[in-house]
């Protein structure tokens, strides 16, 4: 029997409406257990729940045979410890006072750090690496290094049990590396029980020996993470056929999924009536307040097709499309829009040719869909004419093409993640522009609804024949939908082209700093890359 | 002119939405707004003609309708034309501008919590008046002492917050830091003044009409006439600044000037109600939110009911606090009474639901 198991556990925030049902799990000790399954399908509460923070409404969370509600708050957290999704440093706090917050459940009151405590603090720096950086402000750390901050509190806590939720979430490549391996040596090296809720399938490919498949609450799989990733099991959990891509040379899979595009060779659809016009870049140096984050840049983006630009976080790729909307003058050197300057354009004539959805819209508080689509029209009116039959008929052909025309007026906050990105998504297309830029157009959507909207993007494009320019976090994604990939490092330009000739291992090294082999997807010819390091056995 | 309904489909929770056309004009309305405002009219007219009949001397309705036009005893014409009328279209006109100028802030900050009276721009309003009047200067100007007060609070405002652009955080913390200024040099001008003085000072900065007189309503009047229809016409902006700085910018607005422009026609709404008014304190912050929680999100439409609203509320609470209770009181009074606990009420929901 294992120390951590559920027994018959529901979960449910409301009266009406259980999060997690009826839940039996065994979580194998001393091995890393991953947690998959789409938005809203209560892994973050099941993961809360066996860290003790919230009550079950029925059923229970064992620890050692006893409940673990029962139990008193300083002895769970003597066994087990919880590092929430992107938790908050408090401002100004050095990593070793960070770290030190773990040993809370070892101290008394006004007791003096203990050379336990201290020991404990010095062997979590150690294993993550982070001795030379104690003295370094959390929030001057990369996104890496904050993770293995937070990391490396939890294990100052010094439990047999770890829980991790989403702790790759929103880091680049290198860094989620970096994590990856840190969470297979803690079970590996140390023994202990990590439990870990993850984004992405692959991810958890790599990383577990015990996958457990959730959707509605509900066990979908649970097992070896070959047999719980199969096409069958992630079809029905996330509800997108994917393949399951056998890599030589390794012993974890790759999960590709597909979109309704997938036989997309480019430049088979319509040639678009008008040809839109490419933005073009000429020795682009953006800045904000003199200190440089685009050097000297020179790309031109191809009229009519779905260009991609990726690189590690902080390397500039946000500050591009800000600067190619019109939004960021150039420090040095030109864009063009067609033949004339980006700059040379008034403001709402520029919002009618290049439209952007930038990565955080603010929701308007209480707005429905059909006003948030509305705002999009913004670049076509004026005071005295506020609304025509024009502007319905785009607000509702782009709430047709985004299949948000039956939530039309719902409020906004009602909306999940995935129908939110796509509200979000028919306001830029109602805009009616020749070009559109989407900042992360899939972060924060789960597996179903990425696919989604690189399909919907895509069918744009070639129905439409707009030219579409995005920042893109996954490598696999750009390689699969778009036609021209721009990889960027440290604000300078490192490849341009199609993805077979940017998505390369030597690349891939100099671009992200990780070793990688690339592989070629059976189905379509695209390159899908497959991170060295992380393989079994080679860590 | 041509009503068209706006949308063919029939899905739950479809507003009654029509087209409207006139002739270079065009927009879209809804027919509940149009319902609601034309309600909160009738109601305000109603109560505007009821509050003429109240008072120590009662008159009958044609009575006043004779003082109205000049033609009853001088008596009668005197009460009616030059002491309670004015004092009625004060409340009607003061009363808008207030809940105006609140809507208008809050939509900038993206605030609820966020009124003239909280970020600092009747506090100057308060300040110079107050300074005024302790140090026995002619009581006639004291308006203008006061709206020079608040025009200057909000340009320190402004020019504190700019760093290159406006970041609306920044605009909470520099309001909130010039209140707390102001209030303390209102407070130190009160405790150093001699105490006839101080009991007038404290008269006006709770907020009263009792003098309000014709010279007062036409000022009233035109900056409404001026500043409503202006502010209305920023209701499109002021929704998409909804959407952030970048968002707002990528939809090809100009944001530093129309926020500017925002801003200009909020300060000066509340700093031309607050010099005839004194700082009426909690209309500004409780009536647009009662608005949009009527009405829906801030529309040109919404922004005309959040004004009738706001004249409902005062001339309710001007009548109320000068014939409803045993002593006359100044409307502030009244206003704070009826706000504090709304808004104990909108937080403790908030609460309970978040």
């Amino acid at each position: 029997m294992s120390r951590l198991q559920t027994e018959g556990l529901t979960l449910a925030y409301t009266e009406t409406r259980a999060v997690v049902e009826a839940l039996s799990l065994q979580i194998p000790d001393g091995a890393v257990t991953a947690i998959v399954g789409p938005n809203g399908c209560g892994k973050s509460t099941l993961l809360k729940a066996l860290g003790r923070l919230i009550a079950p409404r029925s059923g229970a969370v064992l620890l050692d045979g006893k409940a673990i509600h029962r139990l008193p708050t300083r002895e769970v957290a003597r066994q087990l410890g919880l590092l929430p999704q992107s938790p908050e440093a408090p401002e100004a706090i050095v990593v070793e006072d960070l770290v030190h917050r773990g040993r809370y459940p070892h101290q008394s009151v006004f007791q003096p750090p203990s050379k336990e405590d201290r020991e404990a603090v010095e062997r979590a720096l150690a294993r993550t690496g982070l001795t030379a950086l104690r003295d370094r402000p959390v929030d001057e750390l990369s996104g890496g290094q904050r993770q293995r901050a937070w990391i490396a509190m939890a294990l100052a806590q010094e439990t047999p049990i770890l829980l991790l939720d989403e702790p790759t979430t929103y880091l680049d490549l290198a860094h989620q590396q970096e994590v990856l391996e840190l969470i297979r040596r803690l079970s590996r090296e140390e023994g202990r029980t990590v439990v870990v809720v993850l984004h992405d399938v692959n991810h958890a490919a790599w990383v577990a020996d015990h996958a457990v498949a959730l959707c509605h609450g509900r066990v979908v799989a649970a097992g070896p993470p070959h047999e719980v990733f199969s096409p069958g099991v992630l079809q029905a959990v996330f509800g997108v056929p994917c393949d399951v891509l056998a890599c030589p040379g390794f012993d974890c899979s790759l999960c590709l999924p597909r979109g309704r595009t997938l036989h997309y060779v480019p430049g088979d659809g319509a040639a678009p009536a008008q040809p839109a016009p490419a933005l073009r870049a000429e020795g682009l140096t953006l800045g904000y307040g003199g200190h440089p984050v685009v050097v000297d840049l020179s790309v031109t983006f191809p009229a009519g097709k779905v260009s991609a630009i990726v690189g590690p976080n902080g390397c500039g790729k946000s500050t591009l499309l800000r600067a190619l909307a019109g939004l960021l003058p150039p420090a040095r050197g030109q864009l063009y829009l067609g033949d004339r300057p980006l700059h040379g354009w008034a403001p709402r004539a520029r919002a009618r040719q290049v439209g952007l959805l930038p990565q955080l819209n603010a929701a308007p508080p209480h707005m429905s869909v059909d006003e948030v689509v509305a705002l999009g029209r913004y670049p076509y009116q004026r005071w005295y004419r506020q609304w025509t039959r024009a502007d319905l008929q785009a607000m509702e052909r782009a709430m047709e093409a985004t299949g948000v025309l039956d939530l039309r007026w719902r409020p906004l906050a009602s909306l999940s993640g995935g129908q939110r990105q796509r509200v979000w998504l028919a306001m830029a297309l109602a805009q009616e522009t020749p070009i559109l830029l989407l900042d992360e157009p899939t972060s924060f959507l789960d597996m179903a609804h990425q696919v989604a909207v690189l399909d919907l993007v895509r069918e744009m494009n070639r129905r439409e024949g707009r030219t579409v320019i995005m920042v893109l976090h996954d490598l696999d994604q750009a390689s699969q939908y778009a036609d021209f990939v721009v990889a960027m490092k440290e604000g300078r330009l490192v490849a341009a082209g199609p993805p077979s000739e940017v998505i390369r291992e030597d690349l891939v090294e100099e671009v992200f700093g990780v070793r990688s082999t690339i592989f070629s997807d059976p189905a379509t010819g695209a390159p899908v890359v497959m991170l060295q390091a992380l393989a079994r056995g080679a860590g | 002119m041509s009503l068209v309904p706006a949308h063919d489909p029939e899905l739950p929770g479809r507003p009654p939405l029509v087209l409207v056309r006139v002739g270079p004009f065009s927009f879209r309305a809804n027919l509940r707004v149009v319902a609601l405002v034309a309600g909160a009219a009738a109601l305000l007219a109603a109560l505007a003609l009821w509050g003429l009949t109240l008072g120590d001397v009662r008159f009958s309705w044609s009575e006043i309708a004779q003082a109205i036009a000049g033609q009853g005893p001088p008596s009668a014409t005197f009460i009616v034309r030059d002491l309670r009328l004015p004092r009625i279209l004060a409340a009607l006109l003061v009363g808008p501008m207030l809940a105006m100028a609140g809507a208008i802030f809050q939509g900038l900050v993206r605030n609820p919590l966020v009124a003239p009276d909280v970020i600092g721009i009747n506090a100057g309003a308060s300040a110079a008046a107050v300074l005024w009047i302790v140090t026995r200067k002619p009581p006639a100007l004291v308006p203008v002492a006061a709206f020079l007060g608040a025009v200057a609070a909000a340009a320190a405002i402004y020019l504190l917050t700019w760093r290159g652009r406006i970041a609306t955080g920044r605009l909470i913390v520099v309001g909130i830091g010039v209140n707390a200024l102001l209030t303390a040099a209102t407070t130190f001008l009160l405790v150093q003044a001699r105490i006839q003085d101080a009991g007038r000072a404290v008269l006006w900065m709770t907020g009263s009409l009792y003098a309000a007189d014709w010279a007062d309503v036409r000022l009233l009047a035109a900056a409404l006439a001026v500043l409503g229809p202006l502010g209305a016409t920023l209701m499109p902006a002021l929704r998409v600044l909804q959407l952030g700085d970048l968002g707002a910018a990528a939809l090809g607005m100009r944001v530093e000037r129309r926020r500017l422009a925002l801003l200009l026609v909020g300060c000066a709404l509340a700093a031309v109600a607050v010099s005839v008014a004194g700082p009426v304190g909690f209309v500004a912050l409780m009536v647009p939110h009662a608005a949009r929680l009527l009405a829906g999100p801030m529309t040109g439409g919404v922004f005309l009911f959040t004004g009738l609203l706001g004249g409902l509320l005062l001339l309710g609470a001007d009548l109320v606090a000068q014939h409803g209770l045993p002593a006359s009181l100044p409307v502030g009074v009244v206003t704070a009474a009826l706000g504090a606990p709304y808004f104990l009420a909108v937080l403790y929901r908030s609460g309970a639901k978040g």
